[in-house]
């Protein structure tokens, strides 16, 4: 194997040694400060501080926000109450991941009977952008038909209706006793000031009419009077209390006619009272949804946003549309009726289509927002605060101090056993520790308790590439080789077994990154970082110190490299 | 050399004692799972007229109650504190809240009368929220006031809970391929996928036994299973393949230098291997037990699950992966006769 000339080597470890101070004032900006300020105290001068740039912590490290959304759960049967909150749970932590807000607690809480979910984001500056983000969150539902006679109304809504008509009643026979005081050609001066319904405008004149036009209560009444009365009772129909006046009559038996004025007080019937819910909540929403896209009509070529749900929101749909042959099942987002298609025959491969009159930006719009959670429910912010750390800050002080003399027993152990590789092994260490704390301050990743331990196996990694090594490199002393061409031969049969460990933890990392989100995320992401970095720290500089260390006369102290002198050394060229 | 593959029924004995035991353990008594996992109450108080005590101090005061398990506590706003506990009983719950009171504010014992009214929260939910609270008669002097008691649900939530099961699934198979195709050229005597597979086993092996410990500790010490837990199992999870790769990787380099019996070749990369795995579990283990001693009450478990795991990691690797891999080549061989 051939390596580059020893000059290029000694440039490239001052190069690496000059980029980890930087590093390194980065990481701990104080240790740049600190003389800068004694500096300018005692100079005079105005040397300015590094810059500084804090670390991304997580809740459980520095706290954040504290934010509660209450659960809209009023459409949905109680049965499917924990499912549909859970749903918006899932939602809203996915929403935030893909926001990158690293590592929420997202839970459901039951505040007497309501139904919220707790929201905590590390860190407070992006918070609103959070909150607008999870505000934008649509809520997607498919809706089937209401069966009428399952809508009642309850004992308190049927007594509300009883007053409501009553106080009617009590103004219409107030109305009918000044009728009956006015003279009658003021009667359309009275139906124009109290009439309820269109015709008041018109003196409550009405066209005439046959028999068979008016509802029964009201032509009986109206054919009873003749020309020129007004009805002595309120005469009671559906749409309410009415009093009669006859203008005048023509024809006879089948084509007579009716010409009337009337003055309508409105009643209201169950239904008008509690609008009907046209369509309910089938269990099927935004929570089932596996992926949407936008798509053409192949027919028109008009865009549409094409849905495909899980399985269990497959099994779910299958049903619905079974139950809903020939009749419409609605598509509601944000509450709104977006599609409101007839189901023809069973739906049973789980996927769907909007096709709603989209231009095309919408359709790619709706898809997205879609893709990225869409809620079964509707919430609403209730509350917002600022929340402190999970861990308390004496604990993570004193989990930093144990860190860092575990981290000092590391540096004598290796000190004592592996001598002088091992102190530029040390150095190495602390380049990689520095170089992985900038990246994370760097690329704003943020730490948790799950992130350290991400960071923690990988110093334990990179630790064990730094002994792979010398373990090798005291198998190739034991066989006689020469410092030089011994360093060499350690790192290059130590590469094996340090890529091959490395990469499958690599690939660990990745899938975890990939498929899982908080903390499992987290971990895989300092993790990764932290081998990459290791790599090139135990492979690069390591052996750029050594080899720029080990020349001339170092060679022959053996005892720098705990090596003994059993075999005879070759001349050096 | 010392001869260690020659002594693995030893090992076997061992690892399925433990393995045996720690099942045993998971099925009789399981994990005793944290409010990450079950959900539990959530708990905010007040301190009025009073310096908010410190989220140790307030830990210590709790400490008598030992069974409340393990309690999250969190500074909110300014005066306020979120505790949040499993699920527990009315008595329990005013446990909690005498504790809180004898500890900072004993004063408001004179003059407070518990009651079950609802209480207005302020700039939360809009009063209409069914809390057990606490009303302070008197309205001046330092004080506790309970803001509100809810219940919770667990903040892992199915979708990572399923999500993290598939991840794992499809770890364990890339790793078994990936092995496989890193040792494709060691067709002899073993071949590659055999490597990955008894990787995976060591592993079952470790997390099994890092697992079972944990239900012991969780039914006699009330250790709790909680997300940092889920972390250090991942941890091991990736020690573990990659302490054993680095001893697979020796079998493999030797036999491409050395002619001989599968065994004897196993048997010596084991023990080219074995100051490296001890030297590097030792230095991660001092780290660890650095944080386990000294560390913060919160992070102690989770060094103690990750030095569970590192050292059964470095045990499989050097006695259980790579005797397996002997053992699999004799049972090959004995039936091809």
């Amino acid at each position: 194997m051939k390596f580059s000339s020893l000059a290029k080597i000694r440039l490239g470890v001052l190069g690496v040694l000059i980029i980890a101070i930087f590093a390194g004032f980065l990481v701990y900006p104080i240790a740049f400060d600190r003389p800068m300020d004694w500096l300018n105290s005692k100079l005079g001068l105005a040397l300015p501080h590094y810059w500084q740039l804090p670390f991304h912590l997580g809740l459980d490290l520095q706290g954040g926000t504290h934010l509660v959304y209450k659960a809209d759960i009023s459409q949905v049967p109680e049965a499917d109450i924990n499912d549909a909150v859970a749903g918006v749970r899932d939602v809203i932590e996915r929403r935030i991941n893909v926001f990158g807000v690293a590592e929420p607690v997202v839970q459901t809480g039951k505040s007497g009977d309501q139904w919220q979910v707790i929201v905590e984001l590390a860190g407070v500056k992006d918070v609103n952008q959070a909150i607008k983000m999870i505000g934008e969150t649509p809520l997607l539902e498919f809706k089937e038909q209401a069966d009428p006679s399952t809508q009642t109304l309850t004992a308190d809504e049927q007594k509300q209706l009883d007053e409501f008509n009553a106080a009617a009643k009590k103004k219409a026979e107030d109305i009918l006793k000044e009728v009956l005081k006015t003279p009658l050609v003021q009667f359309g001066d009275l139906a124009e000031k109290y009439s309820e319904d269109g015709s008041a405008a018109g003196g409550g004149s009405l066209d005439w009419a046959k028999q068979g036009i008016f509802v029964a209560e009201f032509e009986q009444a109206a054919f009873a009077l003749k020309k020129g009365q007004v009805t002595k009772q309120l005469v009671k129909t559906q749409f309410g209390y009415h009093i009669i006046y006859k203008e005048d009559e023509r024809g006879e038996g089948d084509s007579q006619e009716v010409k009337a004025s009337h003055i309508l007080i409105k009643t209201k019937t169950a239904a008008e009272f509690k609008p009907q819910e046209q369509f309910v909540y089938t269990g099927l929403t935004g929570k089932q949804l596996k992926r949407s896209q936008v798509q053409f009509d192949p027919n028109t070529q008009v865009p549409e946003v094409s849905l495909e749900f899980n399985d269990e929101g497959k099994d779910l749909f299958a049903e619905i549309t079974k139950k809903n042959v020939n009749k419409i099942v609605g598509i509601f987002l944000d509450g709104e009726p977006i599609s409101l298609p007839k189901v023809n025959e069973p739906i049973l491969d789980g996927k769907a289509v909007i096709s709603g009159s989209f231009t095309l930006p919408e359709a790619k719009l709706l898809a997205q927002r879609l893709n990225a959670g869409a809620l079964p429910v509707p919430i609403e912010l209730i509350a917002q605060q600022t929340v402190g750390a999970t861990l308390g800050n004496d604990s993570v002080q004193k989990s930093l101090f144990a860190g860092l003399l575990g981290l000092l027993a590391v540096v004598v152990f290796m000190l004592l056993y592996y001598r002088l590789p091992g102190l530029l092994s040390v150095i190495a260490l602390l380049i990689y520790s520095v170089l992985a704390l900038t990246i994370f301050k760097i690329f704003g990743i943020t730490l948790t308790l799950a992130g350290i331990a991400g960071f923690i196996l990988s110093l334990g990694i990179a630790v064990d590439a730094n002994v792979l090594v010398f373990e090798r490199l005291k198998e190739e002393f034991r066989a006689g080789r020469p410092l030089s061409s011994a360093i060499d031969e350690a790192f290059k049969r130590a590469w094996p077994s340090i890529r091959d460990g490395n990469a499958s933890t690599l690939i660990t990392c990745i899938i975890l990154f990939w498929f899982t989100s908080s903390m499992v995320k987290g971990f895989a992401l300092t993790l990764s970082i932290g081998i990459l970095v290791s790599i090139f720290t135990a492979m690069v500089v390591t052996r750029g110190l050594l080899k720029t260390i080990a020349v001339g006369r170092v060679q022959n102290w053996y005892f720098l490299f705990n090596r003994k002198k059993v075999v005879e050394q070759k001349p050096q060229s | 050399m010392l001869s260690i593959i020659a002594k693995r029924k030893y090992y076997y004995t061992f690892s399925l004692a433990c393995v045996v035991t720690a099942v045993v353990f998971l099925i009789i008594w399981g994990f005793k799972m944290g409010i990450d996992f079950t959900g539990g109450s959530l708990m905010e108080v007040s301190f009025q007229e009073t310096a908010r005590p410190s989220v140790q101090e307030i830990s210590g005061a709790l400490t008598d109650l030992s069974n409340l398990g393990e309690v999250t506590i969190q500074p909110i706003g300014e005066n306020n504190i979120i505790l949040r506990f499993r699920n527990v009983t009315e008595i329990e719950h005013q446990e909690v809240l005498d504790k809180l009171i004898e500890q900072f504010t004993p004063g408001q014992r004179l003059d407070i009368k518990t009651t079950t009214t609802p209480v207005q929260i302020e700039g939360l939910v809009s009063g209409e929220a069914n809390v057990t609270g606490i009303k302070a008669e008197k309205a001046a002097g330092a004080r506790i006031i309970e803001e509100r008691f809810d219940s919770i649900g667990p903040t892992v939530g199915q979708e990572l809970k399923t999500k993290s099961f598939y991840a794992v699934i499809i770890v364990i198979i890339a790793i078994i391929a990936f092995i496989a195709w890193s040792f494709r050229k060691v067709g002899r005597p073993v071949s590659s996928w055999k490597y990955g597979v008894t990787a995976i086993i060591a592993l079952v092996h470790d997390v099994t036994i890092t697992c079972g410990i944990f239900a012991l500790l969780g039914h006699f010490y009330n250790v709790e299973i909680n997300t940092p837990f889920i972390a250090a199992l991942l941890t091991v999870l990736g020690y573990s393949v990659n302490d054993t790769i680095v001893v697979f990787d020796r079998i493999r380099e030797n036999l491409h230098r050395h002619q001989g019996d599968f065994e004897e070749i196993v048997n010596m990369s084991v023990n080219q291997t074995m100051i490296r795995s001890v030297n590097t579990s030792l230095t991660v283990m001092l780290t660890l037990l650095a944080i386990f001693l000294f560390g913060g009450e919160t992070i102690r478990y989770f060094a103690l699950t990750l030095m569970v795991g590192v050292f059964f990691g470095t045990y499989s690797s050097i006695f259980v992966a790579s005797s397996l891999l002997v053992t699999w080549q004799n049972l090959v061989k004995k039936f091809a006769k």
